[in-house]
């Protein structure tokens, strides 16, 4: 579904990302976790073009994003995302926050837009703040809407780029948990994550990113039991 | 003491009441307020869109032509005094032209119109980056995240300041008197040379733009807790 091919990324510089070839199939979970600064988000970004690579090639459901004659838009209403800090429209209600792309878009008609939103709030226990503004949410409650937002496009593959990271340590299950859910239902997800449970749990592949590389790649079984890569080992060793 | 009163009495009368004064300046108000509302609106309407040029980056990260053509705009107008783009207007750009509201609602629409683009620029700068990250991820263009998501917010940031330029502006169409337009400020002093008295005339003047201003800010502040009902910070 996702085919990165010798992707390298530099700010200024500074190469943040050194070759990375990899492929996602359809209705895998891929865990990508590594030290900060190891160039993980800088590698899921670039899988919907947040970031332009520097050089190398990324496929999307067998389109080359990466040439210039795409239309990138179009790509990224099939690739949801979510972010670590959130990002929910300030200035509109949750209800809002979560039709505005369908509607825009023109991939629903406005009423039809809010039913699916409310379908899908109810699924993670939040319709009761559908007129609500992110503002006076909590962030376990945002980053559940979050995912709902990009639910709402229907999306063939999921991105999370840190999604617990910012949040309170009791508010992390409840994120947690949606994304199993999500799982569970075959969505395609690329995680980018610290939290080796649900790497263990979740995962059908862990990816272990340093230095602008992937330096390992296994089933989370083999990947926390059989470390090879010393340098995994040592990470490994530090966040166990 | 009567003798006092009797005094400011007549010099009220003559001011303001001998030949119908009152509706000089009620006149000249109007065209005080025409020339600001017009300006203030066409201001905005310049200056949103000279901030979004400004803005304009090329994908390697360089200036675009309009970008530097924003910049050059602002530097002439920031850099010229109003008056003399007044008079530059109505003498040479727009010479023959008899309707003198619209050669003023012109200048001080474009004049506004580079000050409100530094603040609407720095309106759209405060909001932060991850709403336009997350308008994209979305599949919705530059354009329509810009629209729906990140002007409404820098709006909202830059009110306090937008309504500090409407008030500059309002009391700087008193130079319109530079190109003999009747605003308040010129009835004021026309008034005072006829009746060789100026307490009066320019005082009151002054007190009008007060009352004037203070209901403008009002209006303003009214507006800001309205959009503020998303915030709870």
């Amino acid at each position: 579904m996702i085919t990165v091919k010798n992707l390298h990324k530099s700010f200024g510089k500074t190469e943040v990302l050194k070759g990375i070839d990899y492929h996602v199939e359809k209705g895998e979970k891929i865990v990508i976790i590594g030290p900060s600064g190891s160039g993980k988000s800088t590698f899921l970004r670039c899988m919907n073009l947040l970031e332009q690579p520097t050089s190398g090639e990324i496929w999307f459901d067998g389109k080359e994003i990466t040439n210039p004659g795409t239309n990138i838009n179009k790509v990224r209403e099939h690739m949801g995302m979510v972010f670590q800090n959130f990002n929910l429209f300030n200035n509109l209600t949750i209800l809002e926050n979560i039709t505005l792309a369908p509607t825009k878009l023109k991939r629903a008609e406005k009423e039809e837009a809010r039913q699916r939103a409310e379908s899908l709030l109810k699924r993670v226990n939040l319709l009761e703040k559908a007129d609500a503004y992110p503002s006076q949410l909590s962030g376990g409650q945002r980053q559940r809407i979050a995912i709902v937002r990009s639910l709402a496009m229907n999306p063939k593959v999921m991105l999370f780029d840190e999604p617990t990271s910012a949040l309170d340590p009791e508010m992390v299950g409840e994120v947690l948990d949606v994304m199993k859910e999500l799982a569970d239902d075959g969505m395609t997800m690329v995680v980018v994550t610290h939290e080796m449970g649900f790497a263990r749990e979740v995962g059908s592949k862990v990816v272990f990113v340093d230095e602008g590389i992937i330096m390992e790649e296994n089933t989370p079984g083999e990947f926390f039991e059989n470390p090879r890569n010393p340098r995994l080992k040592d990470f490994l060793s530090k966040v166990l | 003491m009567n003798e006092w009163f009797a005094d400011i009495a007549y010099k009220f009368q003559i001011a303001f009441l001998d030949g119908d004064r009152y509706k000089l300046y009620l006149k000249g108000l109007g065209v005080t307020l025409q020339i600001s509302l017009f300006a203030a609106i066409l201001g905005v309407a310049i200056g949103t869109v000279v901030a979004l040029m400004k803005l304009s980056v090329k994908k390697d990260g360089k200036r675009t032509f309009l970008s530097v053509l924003a910049q050059a705009y602002i530097d002439v107008i920031r850099g010229t005094p109003s008056v003399l783009q007044l008079l530059i207007m109505w003498f040479i750009v727009m010479k023959g032209c008899k309707n003198g509201i619209l050669v003023a609602v012109l200048t001080f629409g474009i004049n506004s119109g580079a000050y409100v683009a530094e603040i609407m620029r720095a309106g759209i700068l405060a909001v932060d980056h991850g709403q336009m990250e997350a308008g994209r991820s979305l599949g919705l263009s530059k354009g329509q995240t810009m629209r729906y998501i990140i002007l409404p917010q820098a709006i909202k940031n830059v009110l306090p300041p937008i309504g500090n330029e409407f008030i500059v502006l309002l009391k700087e169409t008193a130079i319109v008197g530079y190109v003999s337009l009747s605003d308040l400020t010129r009835t004021a002093s026309q008034v005072s040379s006829r009746t060789f008295e100026a307490f009066m005339p320019l005082v009151g003047a002054a007190v009008i733009y007060f009352i004037i201003i203070k209901i403008l800010s009002k209006l303003i502040e009214l507006l800001e807790r309205r959009l503020r009902k998303g915030d709870h910070r």
